[in-house]
């Protein structure tokens, strides 16, 4: 498989040297990799705004939500940086907190709602954004293995 | 904000994702009518965000502003973006950002009109 990667590069041709992103098609960022950093980056905004929203605004009626939600905008944040600068061991703790986010938070929305009365990122899996909080650490973890 | 031009964006914007994975699968790095009809995009986004940010000065709108505005700086923000980060990537990768943009948008566009009609 490392062979589609090593494609990527190639198709770089004359301007592969300038290399932006350190390592550029050596690091976590290139490739497939600039997709993945691109999708945190939608979601560190998404995130990031809404939780900064409800903070400022209604903060009383669901602290443990919000606050959650502002720190699932972080780690996005963050992942997006570590993958797109190539800083592999930050990228893969990273996508254990976001796996271990995604699935206890997701857990505990549907066994105990009144917790969560306001929904999270994380809330159902993700179910309000289409379960991609729930695929993005997987396919995260898998590329960062690929990558090694 | 204005139903037919929030419409005309979202449909563009699937339009544009649907061309990017298009060159993806086939193997092709970004071209010059990606980017331009990114650009184009974004002049219409910039075109709503002038008149939602109007309508909020004169006092119209809905009640929630925060997160209309909080949307309207994020449609306006990625594109270009997108266009940076998508051209950087000489492969097939390339376009495949720009994919992500253009699915970004039109759930974004959408929101906005949500909120802006009350349902947000």
């Amino acid at each position: 498989m490392s062979e589609r990667a090593q494609e990527g590069r190639t198709a770089e041709g004359p301007t592969a040297g300038e290399g932006r992103t350190a390592g550029g098609g050596h690091g976590t960022g290139g490739g497939p990799g600039r997709v993945l950093v691109a999708v945190y980056g939608v979601f560190a905004l998404a995130a990031g705004a809404r939780a900064a929203v409800q903070i400022a605004r209604q903060f009383d009626e669901a602290p443990l939500a919000y606050t959650l939600s502002a720190f699932a905008a972080a780690v996005y944040l963050l992942l997006a940086v570590a993958l797109g600068r190539g800083m592999r061991r930050l990228a893969l703790v990273a996508c254990g907190i976001e796996l271990a986010g995604v699935l206890i938070v997701g857990t505990l929305s549907l066994v105990d709602p009144e917790a969560f009365p306001k929904a999270t990122v994380w809330s159902g899996f993700g179910s309000g954004y289409v379960f991609i909080p729930l695929v993005l650490p997987v396919l995260g973890l898998y590329w960062l293995s690929r990558r090694r | 904000m204005i139903g037919p031009l929030a419409t005309g964006l979202i449909v563009f914007a699937l339009v544009i994702a649907l061309a990017s994975l298009l060159t993806t699968a086939l193997n092709k790095s970004m071209g010059t009518v990606l980017l331009v009809a990114l650009g184009v995009l974004e002049i219409g986004l910039l075109v709503q965000a002038g008149f939602v940010v109007a309508a909020l000065a004169a006092g119209e709108g809905p009640t929630d502003t925060a997160t209309l505005i909080g949307y309207t700086a994020g449609t306006v923000v990625i594109p270009p973006v997108a266009a940076f980060w998508g051209v950087g990537e000489r492969s097939r990768w390339g376009p495949a950002v720009i994919a992500v943009a253009g699915f970004a948008i039109p759930g974004m566009v959408g929101r906005m009109l949500q909120i802006w009609q009350g349902m947000g």
